[in-house]
């Protein structure tokens, strides 16, 4: 290779590259490493440069003169636009070659144009080699993130047709063409329709559609079998008139208001001209009562005992599916249900109060693992604990033993309200976890001290700690004591983020995901497991280095990640990984639950949809840059 | 060197031993398959820089050559030289880039007349090459964008490729090698799918005009 010339035709490349972003504000290293490695192909105008069946791209493209357009192919759209014109200076595919799966548009030169392009390898290189592209890449998939939200918001808009408010138009309720009969028709024949059609109101109209009378089935007894009414007669005798009728543009809550005003079960929806659109049955508004934030938390406030309490743990499990379908986020939904749960949880504490005297003991009830992160989903079992204080005047073993009764009690009550018991026996009624200020110190220390396998195992449940019921001030205490040891301690902290790398993302070298090789569930990924968690364990090693607070995973990375100076976009980045496999978690639960199975964590790829398919692998993606942050910085 | 071997029909310049071994390395070579495709071939484009001779006429003073292989164009695949004090040497180095690849101008009776009374005059016996004139075949690859031959300008100007700096035989090469791209893919598209077709186009075009 002559390096003169080649120095020239890169010196051409890179006044190109300098023109456009990111490149311009690209490290030289970097840059000169892109200049070196792009080649120049051109494309007649109609020429295909990457189609989804090339399968994962080779090459990375920059755009170098002409237009190229990206097209949607296949029936599921799956970004936010149909097509896409790329000019001077735009790469693509940045999603698929990032994440090395087939790209999901097609890209055809629109007009004469050439292209740079980069091998995929080289591609991943220089994200490594340049964080100014590695930001612009991660921004990109950020995009791609949000796109993925509206997408699963379209997606539960469906369900939310069933889920209704009161507010939805009447045009929206009905569902059937309106079974209607003339006035003339002989009543027999009107009856003979009705059963028929298996409707419980008939309207009558004229033959300009619009409603006259309406009969129903109670009308019958009454007016036709017990008088003894000839059914050779018009129907237009028997029937009730004028009808109650409401405009379709009317709201539910209208024709909730128009039935209770009349007593009336039936009201005849029509339209602006006056013609009959349909029929509303009392039935058809009681499937739209909902149940809101605010009165499952006056609910379970007033709830007198247990069984008011177990209604009250459906109506959040409803609650939730009713937010998941208006689209809400999972960082808000996991905080709904974790502030319901909370309530509940308090409500249970309080009526066994009445039960048992603690009056004047110190105590704080906590909460440990996801509960303790504001994290739970809906299969979740419980995981608590109790702090206290002994009173220099006080015999420990009689008051512990109160303590665990009541705790015991709480538990119990905990497991009839939908939290079933632990496994584990992590429980406040756990003597070995109902502990004195002193005790728990010993216990953390001695984890934090010797961190063996089963100290860090515990350390990743009872370090999410938080308190539900009782003195919050102990467990600050407790906390700074926490992070007061951890934050000077690098070996411990080594220990801790050895322990999060243990299980590394489901990314496949070959396939997109690698899923689960056991026999009873093939083909799943579980999202706890091989999701969640990676997340969850990196970011307490990063609390527990950089002294934070915060026990939600979220929070931890964004504060625990700037005080080590991560770029905020990137965390941010993080974050939407993680709440994206939060909520595929959810959906998952809610649709199992749904169909009568049990909610579990275990997710199979190929039954996502493309987007979801995709964003879950970036998700991963996230999770695989935050790990790599950990080995770096312990040198794992 | 004598100034009178230079005019001598198939007198051999004097080249030392080791220049001698390069040279017979290099026609050595086995001809390229001009029936492979063009996404299968390497091209060669060349562009040769002229200053005035002593008497009159033109000398070749420096030479850009930019390779297409596969179609793409890469950096690291090109190669410049001036003649300088040491002809011999910088001529090696060309025919070595070559490589028995098919040669591609725009102007063949300047580049490849400048360029084969060069060789022939410091190296004596060289390589046969094939030569593509883009000149030539431009016109008949694109018959709706003129009606005859044209100026190299009006075809980067009708593809929109900027000329970066007419003077450096480099860049020109550059500018003709992105030109070769758009040509080989309408030979491609018109069914001229190998070396050897736009030879056969070029030739039968070269007669057509009775050159």
């Amino acid at each position: 290779m002559d390096t003169s010339a080649s120095d020239t035709l890169i010196r051409t490349n890179l006044d190109f590259l300098l023109r456009h972003a990111p490149f311009d504000r690209m490290e030289t290293e970097a840059l000169r490493f892109l200049g070196e490695r792009l080649a120049t192909a051109f494309y007649p105008a109609e020429a295909e440069i990457l189609i989804p069946e090339d399968g994962p791209p080779r090459f990375f493209y920059i755009v170098y003169r002409g237009k190229v357009q990206a097209r949607q192919v296949g029936s599921v759209s799956v970004t936010e636009y149909s097509t896409l014109t790329l000019g001077p200076g735009e790469g693509f595919p940045i999603g698929a070659i990032s994440a090395g799966r087939p790209s999901t548009n097609g890209y055809i030169a629109v007009e004469d144009s050439y292209c740079f392009q980069l091998p995929a390898a080289d591609f991943l290189k220089l994200q490594e080699l340049s964080p100014t592209f590695q930001l612009f890449c991660t921004r990109y998939i950020a995009s791609l993130l949000n796109q993925s939200r509206e997408q699963l918001q379209v997606q539960f808009s469906q369900r939310a047709a069933e889920q209704q408010t009161m507010t939805t138009s009447l045009s929206n309720l009905v569902k059937k063409a309106p079974i209607f009969v003339g006035p003339e028709l002989a009543t027999r024949s009107a009856l003979e329709r009705m059963v028929e059609a298996g409707v419980g109101c008939l309207a009558v109209a004229g033959e300009d559609e619009k409603p006259v009378g309406v009969l129903t089935q109670s009308d019958i007894l009454k007016r036709i079998v017990l008088p003894g009414f000839d059914l050779t007669r018009p129907i237009a005798e028997v029937m009730t008139t004028p009808p109650h009728t409401l405009n379709a543009s009317a709201s539910a809550y209208d024709a909730a208001l128009e039935m209770a005003t009349h007593g009336v079960r039936h009201i005849l929806v029509v339209d602006t001209d006056d013609k009959l659109k349909g029929v509303i049955s009392e039935r058809d508004l009681f499937a739209l009562q909902r149940i809101g934030l605010r009165q499952i938390r006056s609910g379970i406030e007033s709830a007198a005992d247990v069984q008011a309490l177990q209604r009250a743990s459906r109506d959040i499990r409803q609650l939730a599916l009713n937010l998941l379908a208006q689209g809400i986020g999972a960082e808000q939904l996991t905080q709904f249900i974790s502030a319901l749960n909370d309530a509940l949880t308090r409500r249970i504490i309080e009526l066994n109060l009445n039960r048992h005297d603690l009056y004047g003991v110190e105590y704080a009830w906590l909460a440990f693992g996801s509960e303790g992160r504001h994290e739970q989903t809906l299969s979740t079992d419980q995981d608590n604990g109790i702090l206290y204080v002994l009173p220099e005047w006080a015999d420990k073993e009689p008051l512990k033993l109160r303590l665990l009764e009541f705790a015991k009690d709480v538990n119990n009550d905990l497991a009839a309200c939908g939290f079933p018991l632990c496994e584990g026996n992590i429980m406040a009624s756990n003597p070995e976890l109902c502990l004195t200020f002193d005790e728990w110190r010993e216990k953390f220390g001695t984890w934090i001290r010797e961190p063996h396998p089963e100290a860090l195992l515990n350390a990743t449940i009872f370090f999410d700690y938080r308190v539900l019921y009782g003195d919050e001030k102990l467990a600050h205490k407790l906390r700074h004591w926490l992070l007061s040891m951890t934050g000077g301690n690098p070996a411990f902290l080594k220990a801790m983020a050895t322990n999060a790398l243990d299980v590394s993302p489901p990314l496949g070298k070959i396939r997109d995901f690698v899923t689960d090789d056991d026999a009873r569930h093939p083909g799943t990924i579980d999202l706890k497991k091989f999701g969640a968690r990676l997340f969850v364990d990196a970011a307490r090693v990063l609390s527990l280095r950089t002294g934070v607070d915060a026990t939600s995973t979220v929070q931890r990375l964004r504060q625990g990640g700037s005080r080590i100076g991560m770029p905020a976009e990137e965390l941010a980045a993080m974050a939407d990984g993680f709440h994206f496999i939060q909520l595929l978690r959810l959906r998952h639960q809610h649709l199992d639950t749904d169909h009568g199975s049990s909610g579990d964590n275990r997710v199979k790829p190929d039954d996502l949809n493309e987007l979801d398919r995709r964003i879950l692998k970036e998700a991963f993606r996230q999770a695989r840059k935050i790990q790599l942050r950990l080995k770096l910085d312990y040198q794992i | 060197m004598n100034w009178l071997s230079r005019l001598l029909p198939g007198s051999n310049p004097a080249l030392d031993p080791e220049q001698r071994a390069a040279l017979d390395a290099i026609i050595a070579l086995a001809p390229p398959d001009l029936a492979r495709s063009h996404y299968e071939t390497r091209y060669v484009v060349i562009n040769a820089e002229t200053g005035p001779m002593d008497g009159g006429g033109q000398r070749l003073l420096a030479v850009g050559a930019v390779a297409i292989n596969q179609g793409l164009l890469h950096p690291a695949d090109a190669y410049r030289t001036q003649l300088g004090g040491t002809p011999v040497d910088a001529l090696i180095g060309l025919v070595r880039f070559i490589a028995r690849s098919p040669v591609v101008v725009f102007n063949a009776p300047f580049n490849q007349g400048t360029l084969e009374r060069a060789l022939e005059q410091n190296l004596g016996s060289t390589p046969d090459l094939d030569w593509i004139d883009l000149m030539v075949l431009m016109p008949s690859l694109f018959p709706e964008r003129t009606t005859g031959q044209a100026r190299m300008d009006a075809w980067l100007g009708a593809f929109g490729i900027d000329r970066l700096d007419h003077r450096d035989a480099l860049l020109e090469a550059l500018c003709v090698a992105q030109l070769l791209q758009v040509a080989l893919a309408r030979a491609n598209a018109q069914g001229l799918a190998s070396p050897r077709d736009l030879l056969d186009t070029q030739s039968s075009r070269k007669w057509l005009r009775g050159s």
